[in-house]
């Protein structure tokens, strides 16, 4: 990773955490205010990104929203991640016939689209924050647990585990010097990979009205505000949607700076 | 290995995931607390009829034991019975067979238009000089990052809200089909093309490349015979997954542009949480992703038969 | 025969940028004559050759560039297509990477012929059978039809050698087309090589290894950093080299060089202090009935051998004679289905592997890719302090002290220490693993193809390093290679494996005076000799 993608990248996050965690500094407003006299403005000085049909400031909105966006997409990958890395590091290490029956399973699971999946478990949990949450983490999981696996069982049978063996180097030495290690970080590369998807994952949830309810700002929730509106006010639509385009780009970025690949999603 | 085995192995393969798919279906159905007639029904909040639950019983046979009751669905699941969806009173199987169709006739229709988009860009950046390329690289990172339901909207703001071109909802004249494939193709369109570009790269600088020029073939030359190919199978053997990739975007986007498909289906059935319909149309979509996985692989096979050339 | 000139270049200069690749060099190419180009990876020499195709990449300027009678140095790209494969055509040096590996061989072999003639298709198959054929490839119909991943090691490169031919080119190039070949496939090429010569084709031979050529080349040039420092007829180069390189060069070559003498100075290796081996006492490693198989296919098959203290038992044979899989028994990585291996007189193999472990101190491996056997996170510091700490503490510091002695016993530079492994050069990398595999002071060695990826210089300072330090430590090493000479000049004993089978050991010189058996006579008969 070189030097400028390094800080740009640290920028990049600051910025992030900055509308997650202190929205107020960059819109003082409140994203709820109601204004129904100024409904459907457009945008311009008064309000950057024009105000919905209540009102309410689309600025003050998609800053505020990133919190919630944010703080989705984050457990989503997590939930998915850490179930990935627990699968997947068993399967890898596991005797073959354990890791088949753990294969088959997560290609079982694999072969229901991503979405399809997240809908399923909804429909079984109903929808709100907590289900879509749930609905993303566990429709992520089989993918990327494959993704471990392989990873993890690529650096099991490399040279450099066998040199250690000839070492004479215990198992846990092994496990503690060289596979954990050396497996973090493609994780963590996958891991930002995939909190970018799972951002877009829960937002499409929010947008089909079964993740976060209106009127809180969240932006696929606000998505799902503004399509109605499309005709009329297109501002409403586009700037959530620029919001999770920048997270989702960034999240790349890093992802494949830190020697992600593409491929992996 | 020959043709026969590897069908064979395929086919096999394909049975054990839909009855694992089933089988997970079965267990999630019964891990719901409560009732299960219930949850079949839409959950205690759908306030069913006694009749109705009555029903329910009977046709899930959730009067007999667990095993049974089992063996009684896998059976049903043979002869393609998916249940009945409660919500529309009508088989499932019944429903799928009137909006699939339509799903995925407009699926297919995005994988080709990807497919012909990525193989047009990356064959464009071999030409590119370093702006370019750059520029290119930042074009497929947005592209593929772009969510559906943002992309359709915006399309829809472009070509029907601002320019009038086009329709932003099907009027039968298959115009309102371009929104539509164009919101699916463009995201797997941006990401086809960072790997086609990696493996077509990777091709035009190896040692059979070099080969070729000293036989004397010119740059295009090299680019048709050796070139597509080796660019075509990397993203070729992720069709399995570009088309399951499809199959979700397809429920947002038929949401957006109010076409009738199996995602729009999946979406009432959701809101209406109609357990048989939802799982119905879930080990239906693994059936599909199966089914194009295999054709995909076979492809794969006839271009490159001895497997990974890596 | 009629000594025609087909290519003549004069004050050949290639450069990258500001970087010169070839300065100022001149040879010539006569029909049925093989002019060797000798020279050390980064010396220039695939560079040159691609210059005479117009493939070079870099800017090129010479004083006269002709090739088979056109003025080549101001060529369109177009007209460099008409001289490519059609006058000049180049063999590569891997035909696993130098054939598409999704089309069928005939389809390359044929698409030479769809840009230089106007056969018809059936015309054109007729001519790739033909040429199939010329190259006595069995089965050519067959073979044409498949791909080269669908290939042997053999039939590959007469598909390789055949795709040059196919536009009955005047010269030919082969750039490093034996390289990391095993000695039957050499045979193969350099005999198919002889071959075209005697066509009368023009041949121009890159190498880095000068025994390779030796037996084929009429004239030989020998190319260091861009410029050709010697150049004459082959028996006179050869014979009598006027310039230091060459000779170094020459000298660097194994074949027939007696144990423990020098191949990257004149005399003897001269270790610093030697101890004397027990000549009683148990053997270092004493292996009886091992055998594998995977599956049906059966690896090894009751190989049995013993390795005495302060010794060297060389292993050789071709690929896929089961020569690894031998040796990753004995390292106990692989659990042998019989047999079992001891070591110092112990049991190693069969076993469970804490009982193992405590052994494992007395023995160490070393690998063709000493790279994939460092943790990418290590530098050579920590790389050394691991393999010294036993696997406890990992404070570098601690070790620092014989840290550099491991280095200076490697004659590594201790300035290495904060370096990646990566940023190391090929032979500097071995000698690290080399170091590393010495820390805990092992009485074994297992050498798996440890020179085969080096230039034969670097190769001769490795292989005097392994004597020296043999002398000095008496430790003994178990020696796998598919290279003959280098077998010959490190063993004491030397073992023949085919086909997952010691079908012949004994004491080396006898071996590779008198072998006993056919297959052995036919290896021994293809080896690449100098002297």
């Amino acid at each position: 990773m070189s030097r400028t993608t390094k800080i740009c990248s640290i920028v990049v996050i600051g910025i992030w955490l900055l509308m997650a965690l202190a929205p107020s500094l960059l819109a003082p407003g409140d994203p709820l205010a109601i204004n129904p006299t100024e409904a459907f403005a457009k945008p311009g000085f008064a309000h950057f990104f024009g105000t919905d049909e209540s009102g309410r400031d689309i600025y003050t909105r998609v800053i505020h929203g990133a919190g919630d966006s944010l703080a989705i997409g984050l457990a989503a990958t997590a939930l998915g991640m850490g179930l990935a890395i627990v699968l997947g590091t068993i399967a890898a290490l596991s005797p073959r016939w354990l890791d088949e029956i753990i294969l088959r399973v997560l290609e079982a699971l694999y072969a229901i689209p991503s979405l399809l999946m997240a809908l399923l478990i909804i429909a079984f949990t109903g929808p709100g924050v907590g289900p879509a949450i749930v609905a993303v983490g566990l429709s992520t999981a089989p993918g990327y647990a494959r993704l471990v696996r392989s990873q993890i069982r690529t650096l099991k049978n490399s040279e450099m585990l066998e040199a250690s063996t000839v070492l004479g180097r215990s198992t846990w030495l092994k496990v503690r010097n060289h596979l954990i290690p050396n497996a973090l970080k493609p994780l963590l590369a996958l891991v930002t990979l995939g909190i970018g998807q799972a951002v877009i994952w829960a937002a499409a949830l929010s947008f089909l009205g079964l993740g976060t309810p209106p009127p809180a700002p969240e932006w696929g929730a606000m998505l799902s505000a503004g399509r109605t509106y499309l005709h009329l006010a297109w501002w409403m639509s586009l700037f959530p949607g620029l919001a999770i385009v920048a997270v989702a780009v960034c999240a790349t970025l890093i992802g494949r700076a830190l020697g992600g690949k593409v491929k992996s999603l | 290995m020959n043709t026969i085995a590897w069908v064979g192995r395929k086919v096999g393969g394909a049975l054990v995931v839909l009855w694992l798919v089933a089988s997970a279906i079965f267990i999630a159905i019964r891990l719901i607390p409560g009732d299960p007639a219930e949850a079949i029904m839409g959950g205690p909040g759908s306030q069913a009829s006694a009749q109705a639950l009555a029903a329910a019983r009977a046709e899930y046979a959730l009067d007999q034991p667990i095993i049974t009751q089992y063996f009684l669905y896998l059976g049903k699941l043979l002869t393609f019975d998916f249940g009945t969806s409660y919500s529309l009173k009508q088989p499932v199987t019944q429903v799928m067979g009137e909006v699939l169709p339509n799903t995925l006739w407009l699926s297919l229709m995005a994988l080709l238009i990807a497919w012909l988009l990525a193989l047009c860009f990356s064959a464009l950046a071999m030409r590119a000089g370093r702006i370019g390329t750059f520029v290119g690289n930042l074009l497929e990172i947005i592209a593929a990052a772009v969510p559906h339901f943002w992309l359709g909207a915006v399309l829809i703001m472009l070509f029907s809200s601002a320019l009038g071109w086009l329709p932003a909802v099907d009027n039968g004249t298959g115009r309102g089909l371009v929104l539509p494939i164009l919101t699916l193709a463009l995201p797997l369109a941006g990401f086809l093309t960072q790997l086609m570009r990696d493996s077509l790269t990777e091709a035009m600088s190896s040692q059979f490349a070099l080969a070729a020029r000293a036989r004397g073939e010119s740059r295009l030359k090299l680019f048709w015979r050796h070139g597509l190919r080796h660019a075509a199978l990397p993203a070729l053997s992720l069709t399995g997954w570009a088309f399951s990739s499809l199959l979700s975007g397809a429920v947002v986007v038929e949401a957006i542009f109010a076409r009738p498909g199996l995602g729009r289906s999946l979406l009432s059935a959701v809101l209406a949480r109609d357990i048989p319909m939802v799982t119905g149309i879930a080990l239906f979509s693994a059936l599909v992703y199966i089914v194009v996985m295999a054709i995909s692989e076979g492809i794969e096979r006839m271009i490159n038969p001895a497997g990974d050339p890596r | 025969m009629n000594e025609q000139t087909l290519i003549t270049v004069k004050d050949l200069s290639v450069s990258f940028g500001a970087t010169p690749a070839v300065k100022n060099i001149s040879f010539s190419i006569k029909a049925g004559k093989v002019l060797a180009l000798v020279g050390e990876s980064g010396s220039g020499k695939s560079v040159t050759a691609r210059s005479l195709l117009g493939l070079s990449g870099g800017s090129v300027t010479a004083s006269e560039l002709s090739v088979c009678g056109q003025d080549a140095r101001a060529l369109s790209d177009r007209s460099w297509q008409k001289i490519r494969g059609n006058s000049v055509s180049m063999i590569l040096q891997d035909a696993l990477m130098a054939l598409d590996p999704l089309r069928p061989v005939g389809r390359e072999i044929g698409d030479g012929l769809k840009e230089h003639t106007n056969l018809s298709a059936k015309q054109r198959k007729q001519r790739v059978l033909e040429v199939l054929e010329s190259v006595r490839m069995p089965e050519p119909e067959l073979r044409a039809r498949q791909r080269s991943t669908e290939l042997s090691g053999g039939m590959r490169q007469r598909a390789l050698i055949a795709q040059a031919l196919a536009g009955n080119p005047q010269v030919v190039i082969a750039d490093e087309a034996t390289t990391a070949l095993d000695s039957q496939l050499t045979a193969l090429v350099l005999s198919q090589l002889r071959a075209l010569k005697d066509q009368g084709r023009g041949v121009l031979m890159i190498s880095h290894d000068l025994a390779q050529v030796a037996h084929l080349a009429d004239e030989i040039a020998v190319m260091r950093q861009g410029e050709i420092v010697e150049s004459g007829s082959a028996e006179q180069v050869l014979n009598d080299p006027q310039h230091e390189y060459t000779r170094k060069l020459l000298h660097a070559v194994p074949s027939g060089v007696p144990r423990y003498a020098s191949l990257s100075s004149s005399g003897e290796t001269q270790p610093s202090s030697a101890v004397g081996v027990p000549a009683s006492g148990p053997l270092a490693l004493a292996v009886a009935d091992l055998s594998k198989s995977f599956g049906k296919q059966s690896a090894v098959d009751s190989v049995s051998f013993k390795l005495p203290q302060g010794k060297t038992l060389g292993i050789v044979g071709e690929s896929g004679s089961g020569k690894t899989t031998t040796a990753r028994m004995v390292l106990g990585l692989q659990k042998p289905d019989s047999g079992t291996v001891e070591l110092l007189g112990e049991r190693f193999a069969p076993g469970s592997e804490s009982q193992r472990r405590k052994l494992r101190e007395h023995m160490g491996a070393i690998y063709q890719n000493p790279l994939g056997s460092f943790d990418p996170r290590y530098s050579v510091g920590q790389l050394l302090a691991d393999a010294l700490s036993r696997g406890k503490s990992k404070r570098a510091s601690e070790y620092r002290g014989q840290m550099e002695q491991l280095l200076e016993q490697v004659e590594l530079s201790t300035n290495l220490l904060g370096r990646n492994p990566r940023e190391l050069s090929g032979g500097q990398r071995q000698r690290l693993a080399i170091a590393r595999a010495l820390a805990p002071q092992p009485s074994v060695l297992v050498l798996d193809e440890p020179v085969s990826a080096l230039d034969v210089s670097i190769q001769a300072t490795v292989l005097d390093l392994l004597d020296r330090i043999q002398l000095e430590t008496g430790t003994s090493y178990l020696f796998i290679s598919h290279d003959l000479s280098v077998i010959e000049h490190m063993s004491d004993n030397v073992a023949v494996m085919h086909n997952g089978r010691i079908i012949e050991q004994g004491d080396t010189t006898e071996i590779f005076g008198a072998p006993q058996q056919e297959y052995t006579k036919t290896l021994l008969s293809a080896m690449p000799r100098l002297r």
